[in-house]
């Protein structure tokens, strides 16, 4: 990812495509898996999940300019569960924001930009998140503010399943829908998890993508490790309602040894370093 | 809201002049026209509301594009204004000073202060102005929170030209803005304004015994009335019109404790953190060695119906009830 991606892409992702993107999912996580052996850790497990999310939409999806990220033609991606920020970090870096050893470096450290929840002064990142239940408001106005202007930039807004608990995300679905933010896409990465325990035994996120649909979003759910199926989802031509896309995912994907039960947060040591690079088929 | 046009004089080039042919507009409704009026040549400007607008505003009717009702969603509000204003629009978000402050505070924080968001949280129902309606609909704790919050803009205008005269200047401010109205009290006060800045507060009357600083469409004019009473009995008032509580005036309190013997402080918010405490930590800063008496909200919520005036009373917040009290504390200091 080099220039403005105005270029016109095929319709679905090719074998070819799709290698690519797996191949940036891996650098990804490695980064994030590294991230956790900074000297304060990271929330691992909700960054692994939504690796491939952030690798679709990033990689494939979005309109961006790694080179010039306040490009005006730019599609905007907010990660409103903005604890997962070591994940989108290490995206951002990955598709040339900003190099990936300096993210190393400087995560989380003495007068770093890498804050432990996501930074609006990180290239690529427009509003700083964190606090749980904002992302979709502050998407929703983005996107009427784009359609208020005739300019066809998109929104992508990702929330956490246990975020969901927020009551403002209702507020904003309700008004998105009724005001039919088309140019707006909702993804929720439900990895059942958040940081008491799983989500459906502190707050169930049942029926979410029903309850979507009800509320008047073009609402899918599909596997959220699956990229051929996360960018069909997101790709899909715009209707006339906003999208929500419910990703089924794991806390920990993609680091074997979790076994789909990946910790909410970690700081780990050298050696579990190692063992977890390992596992993941990587060279320690 | 009734009348969403008003003719004759241009409130823009002539204020005073449509003022004083819309002698019954509250500043909220003065506010509305303003803002309608400004936008006219601003297309920049967006307003939100959340199904308190009332019908009948005169923004809705003649930018309708730009109006956005977005329903009982306070909070969500907030947000979305910031998102807008990320796009080059200037965003009025309006609801009650409850809400707007209290139940969408952090997005007021996270939303407006903290991202230096051009938006302008404008609310009406400031301090008990909702009176009868009770505590939740009173908010008499907004400034403070406001004022804590960095990088925020906190303007309580004291009648109908500074609220034309605040709304003209919040719109040149790129940057966060809350002002605070009150409800339908008709504020027109005949002291001359020489013009506003933000930042910059006026004195309206000269004074050497007592200080009197005060904002809003209470505050000021219950410090004019004191002083007017203070004057019969002999004692020198004077009179500053606070009306920015942030960045705070400290020149004009430094000149104000320069010139008088005890420093006053008179605002319908409680006592704890709007503009009581904001003077006292300008006080205390400098070094000053003063007294300050602070007139407001005594900290306590008013639970049973009242009139707007009767809850003032109930707090001291009368002309009659700051002079008596400014001549106590005169006279207990001589002796």
């Amino acid at each position: 990812m080099t220039a403005a991606t105005t270029d016109v892409r095929p319709e679905s992702p090719s074998e070819d495509g799709l290698d690519s993107l797996q191949a940036q999912a891996r650098r990804v996580r490695r980064l994030i898996v590294r991230l956790a052996a900074t000297a304060s850790g990271c929330h691992l497990g909700g960054s692994l999940s939504l690796t491939e999310i952030l690798v679709a939409l990033l990689g494939r999806v979005m309109k961006i300019n790694p080179g010039e990220p306040h490009w005006e033609g730019r599609d905007h991606l907010i990660l409103s569960k903005g604890h997962a920020a070591a994940g989108l970090y290490a995206a951002l870096s990955a598709f040339g924001f900003f190099d990936p050893e300096e993210l190393v470096q400087r995560y989380n450290a003495e007068g770093s930009i890498f804050t432990g929840h996501v930074n609006a002064r990180v290239p690529g990142v427009d509003f700083s998140t964190g606090s749980l239940g904002h992302g979709l408001g502050l998407g929703t106005g983005l996107a009427l503010g784009y359609r208020l202007k005739g300019l066809a930039n998109r929104v992508y807004v990702i929330c956490g399943d246990g975020e969901m608990g927020e009551g403002s995300n209702w507020e904003a679905l309700q008004i998105a829908s009724h005001q039919r933010l088309s140019n707006l896409t909702v993804i929720i990465d439900r990895n059942g998890g958040q940081n008491d325990g799983p989500t459906e035994s502190i707050l169930s996120q049942a029926a979410l993508t029903d309850r979507l649909l009800m509320f008047g979003f073009e609402a899918l759910e599909v596997d959220g490790h699956d990229l051929r199926a996360l960018c069909e989802a997101l790709e899909a031509p715009a209707g006339k309602a906003p999208r929500a896309i419910v990703a089924r995912t794991q806390k920990g994907a993609g680091v074997p040894m979790f076994k789909g039960k990946g910790p909410h947060y970690a700081v780990f040591s050298p050696e579990q370093l190692r063992r977890a690079l390992v596992s993941m088929g990587e060279t320690p | 809201m009734s009348e969403t046009q008003t003719s004759g004089a241009d409130l823009s080039a002539a204020p005073e002049a449509w003022l004083r042919e819309n002698p019954k507009l509250s500043n909220r409704q003065i506010f509305r026209h303003a803002l309608a009026r400004f936008a006219e040549q601003d297309p920049r400007l967006v307003l939100l509301e959340a199904d308190l607008g009332g019908g009948g505003d005169p923004f809705e009717a003649r930018h309708k594009d730009r109006y956005f009702n977005l329903g009982i969603c306070e909070a969500t509000m907030l947000d979305m204004a910031c998102g807008l204003a990320h796009v080059g629009h200037v965003v009025f978000a309006h609801t009650f000073a409850p809400f707007g402050t209290m139940r969408a505070c952090e997005q007021v924080r996270l939303g407006m202060a903290y991202p230096r968001a051009n938006v302008k949280l404008v609310c009406d129902y400031g301090g008990v102005s909702g009176a009868f309606f009770g505590p939740t609909h009173h908010a008499i704790e907004d400034l403070a929170i406001l004022r804590s919050m960095p990088g925020m803009l906190v303007l309580s205008p004291a009648d109908g030209l500074e609220t034309i005269l605040a709304t003209r200047a919040m719109i040149d401010h790129a940057g966060p803005v809350y002002m605070r109205l009150g409800r339908n009290r008709v504020s027109r006060l005949e002291e001359p304004r020489g013009g506003f800045t933000l930042g910059r507060a006026l004195c309206f009357r000269e004074g050497s015994d007592v200080g009197l600083i005060a904002h809003g469409e209470v505050g000021v004019s219950v410090a004019l009335e004191a002083a007017q009473r203070l004057e019969s009995q002999g004692v020198s008032a004077r009179v500053v019109n606070m009306h920015t509580l942030k960045p705070l005036d400290e020149a004009a309190v430094l000149e104000t404790a320069e010139r008088t013997r005890l420093l006053v402080t008179v605002e319908e918010h409680t006592i704890l953190g709007g503009l009581g405490g904001a003077v006292c930590e300008t006080v205390c800063t400098q070094g000053l060695g003063r007294r300050v008496l602070r007139i407001g909200i005594q900290d306590r919520y008013d639970p049973l119906a009242g009139s707007h005036e009767s809850l003032l009373r109930g707090h001291g917040l009368d002309g009659a009830a700051v002079a008596e009290l400014v001549l106590d504390s005169l006279s207990t200091r001589r002796s």
